[in-house]
């Protein structure tokens, strides 16, 4: 009899970003995520324009390319 | 003289083969018609008891977790173990319904005296009081809290079906076991994200209005809400949303009930933007636009939106994006994150289509805002 309950899947692991954007020039940058870090946060100067930027995003994407 | 007898042994051979297989198959089939379900339960109870097994790691796992948050984050100053044992098993026991009329505020009643106790016993319970820490440990003892009951629940009726060897009801649980271990999968999985305080991707309506909001003068509304009021093409925008970082979902119903029967806004409109649930198939960040209250939960913000809007004849519109459970309980994934430029432009589009310069707009991000401020 096929099992009805599933093997534990094989994930990709998940790697964790923070988007910072600077709200002059647009120029996104993206780092690691770091426990403290929220959307809206303040970031780090541009390095473009030397603005202050915000964490706009904070997103996880598999390590691994799917498919 | 010697061909006679082999053909005669062949005869009989081929006779006795038959007779053999008759019997064999007639034998296989009473055995199946008399021990069948017996054999099928044989192997539901042991399928059921693997998947329980499973549901036991993850439970003791999910407990271990928030006390070990309690104690490292929250320094909990003596040992919480006791105390997380008995909130496992709190249980919140709902109105009755036989005279369903006025429900909804008897649900509210409850449902707030509970959150209401279960901040103030974590906030005892915890040195570090920060109110993300607090609200945190909130919801880690609510996934606790889920994983506990999912697991006795299913280990009930496992038990239930053994002792009455009960064919159908081993059977249903069998085949609902997939399902429950992928919800259980989820909550395991978002325990992961609370702990650091990443955002979820039920947060995406938080996201999409946070843009409205920053650098905005905010004010708080309803209990966890916060509004700030913008501006858009000459629409003045309302918008609300749970107050982040923390990982509360806020009282939206509320906050929308204030900003028109209190502070006297007449809105051309309410946009309200949540994450939705895909079905299978569906691609996850896909937009869908719609009519209603996008809210889920138990039911009472629901109302109270769908009271308040049609009391003062405002029209209700939806902007969902698509998710599964467990992408909409665990860390953010980036096809969601980045479909939150494409939200922001169908609301401006949505805002631009249904209302007319001069208008008041309440727009609003539902969800949970864990590692959202505005």
């Amino acid at each position: 009899m096929i099992s009805s309950v599933p093997a534990t899947d094989k994930k990709s692991k998940l790697l964790v970003y923070s988007i910072e954007e600077c709200p002059v020039c647009n120029q996104k940058t993206k780092r690691a995520f770091v426990v403290g870090d929220y959307i809206t946060k303040e970031g780090s100067k541009c390095t473009k324009c030397g603005n202050q930027t915000r964490v706009s995003l904070v997103y996880a994407e598999s390590s691994k390319p799917s498919g | 003289m010697s061909l006679f007898p082999s053909v005669a042994l062949q005869s009989l051979g081929t006779d006795t083969g038959t007779l053999v297989y008759i019997i064999f198959f007639m034998g296989l089939f009473v055995f199946q018609f008399a021990f069948g379900t017996r054999i099928q339960v044989y192997f539901a109870l042991n399928d059921i008891g693997r998947g329980l097994g499973k549901l036991k790691v993850m439970k003791e796992k999910s407990r271990k977790e928030t006390i070990d948050y309690l104690v490292n984050v929250g320094k909990a100053p003596s040992d919480p173990t006791q105390r997380v044992d008995q909130f496992l098993d709190y249980v919140t026991i709902m109105p009755v319904n036989t005279d369903p009329q006025g429900i909804i505020n008897k649900i509210d009643h409850i449902v707030t005296t509970n959150n209401d106790r279960v901040r103030a016993e974590v906030t005892a319970l915890v040195a570090q009081n920060s109110p993300v820490t607090v609200s945190i440990s909130e919801n880690l003892l609510e996934v606790a809290t889920a994983l506990n009951m999912i697991h006795k629940i299913v280990r009930h009726y496992y038990i239930l079906g053994k002792k009455t060897n009960s064919y159908f009801t081993l059977i249903q649980l069998q085949m609902l076991m997939p399902m429950i271990m992928q919800e259980c999968d989820a909550l395991l999985n978002a325990v992961d994200s609370f702990k650091v305080g990443q955002p979820v991707g039920d947060g995406i309506g938080c996201v999409a209005v946070s843009k409205f909001m920053v650098g905005k003068e905010k004010r708080a509304i309803a209990k966890d809400t916060v509004m700030a009021i913008a501006e858009y093409k000459g629409r003045k925008l309302y918008v609300v949303k749970a107050d982040g970082p923390m990982a509360y979902v806020g009282q939206p119903g509320v906050a929308i009930k204030k900003v028109i029967e209190e502070m006297g806004v007449k809105p051309s409109a309410i946009i309200m933007i949540d994450a939705a649930l895909k079905l299978e198939g569906e691609k996850t960040g896909e937009i869908a636009e719609g009519v209603g209250a996008a809210i889920g939960g138990i039911g009472v913000e629901k109302f109270q939106i769908e009271e308040v809007a049609t009391k003062n004849k405002v029209p209700l519109y939806a902007i969902l994006v698509k998710q599964s459970i467990l992408e909409a309980i665990t860390v953010m994934r980036k096809e969601i994150a980045e479909a939150s430029e494409k939200v922001v432009q169908t609301l401006e589009r949505v805002i631009e289509e249904k209302t007319k310069e001069g208008d008041d707009v309440i727009v609003v991000g539902i969800g949970n805002t864990l590692g959202i401020a505005q």
